[in-house]
Order: C-alpha cells, then structure tokens, then sequence
C-alpha cells in the first residue's frame, strides 16, 4: 500500500474515533477536550509498554482502554453537569500539564518523542473494525433511553431535571465513554504511526477535530464520517504552499460553517427528512404495486 | 528574602497584564455576551504590528498607535462576525466560544506562517529598556515599571468608566438584564459595539505594556495566554470582574513564585495545577459567576 493512502487510511479512522469523543460529551453541552488527554496518555502508555514491556498488543489496547475511562472519570466526578466553559478549560489544562509532564519525562524522550513502537500486523484492518464497532456502539447510545435524554438536557438541561433525567450521571456516563474511546484511540495511533511526539497533542489537534465536527455537524454521529475524509484528506490534494495554510483553512470554514449552515454539512433534521421522504417513497411503491395486483385480479 | 521580594515585584508587573487581559475579556462576556477566545491572540497580533511599524520606522509613537489601531480594527472586524450570532435567536454564547476558536487559529497560523517567517521577534532595546533600580537580586526594569503602572492607571480608568459614568450605567445594565435594557430605550447594538471598541483599546495597551514586559513574542503566545485568561476568569466566575482583579494578580504572583523557586518548564504546569483544583473543587469561580 502506498505510503500516503496509509497515512491517510490511519488519519481517517483515528480523526473519526476522536470526533466522536467530542461529539459524545456535546450532546449534553459540553465540548470535552480531556479525551485528547486521555489519547495521550494512552498513547504513550502503549508504545511504552510494547517496546520495554514487551505487552501483547491485546493487552495494551484494554488497558488504554482502562487508563482513558479512569482518567475521564475522575475529573467527571465535579464536571458531570458543571457549564461548558469550565469542562473545555479542565479540558485545556489537564492537556497543558500532561504535556508538560510528557515533555520533561526522559523516560518516554522528553521533547524529542518516543520512538521504535513495534508494528501490529494488519492494524489497519483492525482500526477499522475497531471503527465499526465504536460506531455501532455509539448508535446504539443515540437511539436508545440515553441518546434521548442527552437531546433533551442538549436544548435545556432543567427541563431535563424536571423529566427525571440525572443530568450529572449522565454527563459523567459521556465523559467516561468518550475518555475510554480517547483511550483506545491513543494505543491505536501510537502503533499506526510507530512514533510519539508531545507537540501533537496540542491545540492543533483540538482546532482540527472541532472543525471536522462542527464542519460534518454535532447534531449526528455521521457528520464527522462524511467531513473527516474530506478534511483530512483536502492537505494530501492541494498543493504544498497551500496545504501548509491548512490550520487558516480549517479556521475560515469552522467560523463560516457556524455562520451559515450552524447544524453542519448533515444535521439530523436533514438526516430525518431523508429516512421520511425514502418512507413515503417506499409506502408509494408499495401503493402502486398493490393497485397494480388489485387490477391485474380484478381482470382476472 | 531577597528571591522573594524579586519574585513578588515580577509577579505583580505580569499579574497586572493579566488583569487587563481578564478585564476585557469580561466585558465582552457582560456586555455583548460572547466568549470571545481570541481576544489574547488579538493582543498578540497587535504586538506583531507593534513590532513591524517599530522595524519600518523605528518611531516609537507610530509603533503606539499601530499597535492600538490593530487591536482596535481586529476588534471591530470580529463585531461584525459575532453580530450575525446575536441576530438568530439573541447569543449562543457557546456557539461564540466555537467561532473564536476558528478566529484563535487563523490568527495564530498567520503569524506563524507570513510574519517574521514563524520566528519569535524580538522588541529592540530603547522599548524594553534596561534595569532602572538594583537593590541586590531586586531588579526593577523599564518595562516591568510601565506595566505596573500602566496597568494600574488603565484599569482605574476603566472601573470609572463602568461605574462613575453614563455610558458605564448602559454597560451594567446590559450586563443586568438585555431585554429589560432594550425595553428602557438603551441601544443594544450601538452599546456592544462600543464594549468591542472599549475592549480593542483595552487590548492595544495591553499590547503596548505586554511588549515592553516581555520584550519578545511568538505565535504560540496567544493560545498560552488565552487558556490562563479564561481559565483565571473561569477561576474567579465568568463575567466577575472584581474577581478577575484577585485572581489575575495571584495567578502572576504565583506564576513568578512558581518560576523563581522550580525549574522554568514546570513553573507554568504548577500555576494550571492550582488552577485546575480550584475549578474541580468549585466549578461556579470563586468569586461567582455574573451571567
């Protein structure tokens, strides 16, 4: 496989699977930057682990799993339903002192990364299938009990209060998820791309993932699936000098995307007209097949 | 002793910077009702200009009033994006957080790209200027001196302005209650859009006393500043200006102290640690939230 489709196979699943961490926790209003930390953390937790451990990478993948939900999860004790400021600026910090931490640590190379991450066979295929999997889950989620109560504390979190809805509960159960997704996608990324820098995991990342979110729309798990492709995809097809611009390119249309068309590419009223249309569709097919049998045994 | 007085006189020069910082980021949350994220970016920018008029001409008063015209432009330029929010069904206030952030990152990818090719840039000498008083490790330089009192001045200047003058009584009752300022005949538009003029000036002093403190600046300087102005305002609850006060000076203080008794990289670490205690333990601010 040409090195470049890799890359851009590799960045696709893991911009999708991070998107989603964002998307999970913003159905309750609240823009979740700590999975980027988690991603890191496990990340760095994986190579580690793979090269001086010598770790199975089963092993590893649950374990990242494990550190990513925990990590989610404590802060989530005291900013299950606290506003979105301070969840995106307990996001943004605890992203600052991970970094930091990572960056002074010799042991995992300091500033200068952590490299010789053994390869996985077939991970490619694996991430992929991970993919699906999340994403069936995370279906699941937005079409059952949870999904629902989320929509409802999305528009007015007392009204949700007042509906029985644990709002705190539930935005801790959002961060968990999305903090051991974060997780998973850490131990993924450091195996796909065998080497591990501290810069990555900065407000880069974070300003591309919102853009891929709020560029496919928040309001439904398969923005992201259509906008990340694209997206990520848009720097391998411009040109070099243009492509470096990629971060203003990323800005203007975060900034034009909320202006004029808030929801994102897909919405889910968009995504409801559609399946209401295919129904009307398919029930007038299915009129006209019935008139046409009435008529042929009405002949007969 | 010595280290200690030192570490106080520069906590207290960057802890004022912080205060301007935080206060006009709080009057755009009271008035116009927008997290507005880029505000340091903009800052950082009017820097820039700062530094090319100084490069071109090397005329210190021309440098002055770029620096503020920068700020004072970008300022306005942002208005007209957040404008078309308030006009949907009033501010989603998250929503503006999101749109600053695209702002935040345009910004902050030109001047890594097209000014001063990425590089940081440095102030020449005559605009920092050297040490003026020596007292054993106690240094007081020019800059650290203008900072403290320019800073002092300014936000004297702006808490007459928002308490002792007509236009500061259409300020807080916007910041009150919109809808019953609106009733009462205050022009809504007009008020914010000067709050973004007020706020640019803000941000062009601050420029101007940051550049002569630091004496350098880089891209990256705008989103370091960013998350300590927001999180010292998520610290002192959003929109509470006489908290941003507090905690704008202790977060310099404590920043210097951090510096002057731990290793350089790990000084800011410990500054974002305390902070985010502070924010897990009382996620409201410490001083309240005023919106």
């Amino acid at each position: 496989m040409p090195i470049v489709l890799y890359y851009f196979l590799a960045f696709t699943a893991i911009n999708i699977l991070m998107c989603w961490t964002l998307y999970l926790p913003y159905r309750v209003s609240q823009l979740h930057f700590l999975s980027v930390a988690c991603m890191a953390i496990a990340a760095y937790f994986g190579g580690f682990a793979a090269r001086e451990w010598d770790w199975p990478f089963v092993l590893i993948l649950l374990v990242g799993i494990g550190i990513g939900a925990f990590v989610a999860f404590i802060p989530s004790l005291a900013i299950g339903k606290a506003p979105c400021f301070t969840v995106v600026i307990v996001g943004l910090t605890f992203i600052f002192i991970v970094k930091t931490i990572i960056e002074n640590w010799e042991l995992v190379g300091g500033t200068v990364g952590f490299f010789g991450i053994p390869p996985v066979e077939h991970l490619l295929p694996i991430t992929y299938l991970l993919l699906i999997i999340v994403g069936f889950f995370i279906y699941r989620i937005d079409h059952s009990r949870l999904g629902r109560a989320a929509s409802v504390v999305f528009v007015d979190k007392d009204v949700a209060a007042t509906l029985g809805v644990n709002v705190k509960n539930l935005g801790m159960f959002y961060q968990i998820i999305a903090g051991a997704i974060g997780g998973m996608t850490g131990v993924l990324y450091a195996f796909l791309i065998g080497s591990l820098f501290p810069e990555f995991f900065g407000f880069h990342i974070i300003g591309a993932l919102m853009c891929m979110l709020f560029v496919g729309g928040y309001t439904t798990m398969w923005g992201v699936v259509i906008s990340v492709p694209i997206l990520g995809g848009l720097p391998l097809l411009l040109p070099s000098a243009v492509a470096s611009w990629r971060q203003v390119i990323y800005g203007v249309l975060l900034i034009l995307i909320i202006l004029f068309r808030p929801e994102g590419l897909i919405s889910k009223r968009m995504l409801s007209t559609l399946k209401r249309k295919n129904k009307w569709q398919t029930a007038g097919n299915m009129g006209k097949s019935e008139s046409r049998l009435s008529k042929e045994l009405g002949k007969e | 002793m010595e280290v200690f007085v030192a570490q106080l006189l520069n906590g207290l020069s960057l802890g004022s910077i912080y205060v301007l910082l935080v206060t006009g980021f709080n009057l755009m949350i009271l008035v116009a009702r927008i997290i507005q994220f880029a505000y340091p970016h903009i800052v950082v920018l009017s820097m820039y200009a700062c530094w090319e008029v100084l490069k071109l001409t090397n005329n210190a008063f021309l440098a002055l009033l770029s620096c503020i015209a920068a700020s004072v432009i970008l300022n306005i330029l942002s208005e007209l994006i957040f404008r078309r929010l308030t006009n949907r069904e009033g501010v989603d206030i998250n929503v503006s957080f999101v749109i600053s952030m695209g702002m935040a990152m345009v910004i902050t990818d030109i001047m890594s790209h097209s000014l001063n090719y990425g590089f940081p840039i440095t102030f020449p000498a005559f605009w920092v200027g050297g040490s003026l008083i020596r007292f054993g490790l106690i240094t007081l330089s020019k800059g650290q001196i203008y900072a403290l009192v320019g800073s002092l001045v300014t936000v004297l200047i702006f808490f007459y302005l928002l308490y002792r003058t007509k236009q500061g009584r259409v300020f807080r009752a916007m910041a009150e209650n919109r809808y019953v300022a609106r009733l009462i005949g205050i022009p809504i538009v007009k008020t914010s859009i000067f709050s973004y003029i007020i706020a640019g000036l803000l941000g062009g002093f601050i420029a101007i006393l940051f550049s002569m403190l630091l004496g350098s600046a880089s891209p990256n300087l705008g989103e370091f500043v960013a998350l300590k102005v927001i999180a010292v305002s998520i610290v002192a609850g959003l929109g509470n200006l006489k908290g941003g006060l507090v905690c704008g000076l202790l977060l310099g203080i404590a920043e210097a102290m951090a510096m002057g008794y731990i290793s350089g990289s790990w000084s800011n670490a410990i500054s974002f640690i305390m902070m985010l205690m502070i924010v897990l333990i009382k996620p409201q601010g410490l001083f309240g939230t005023q919106i």
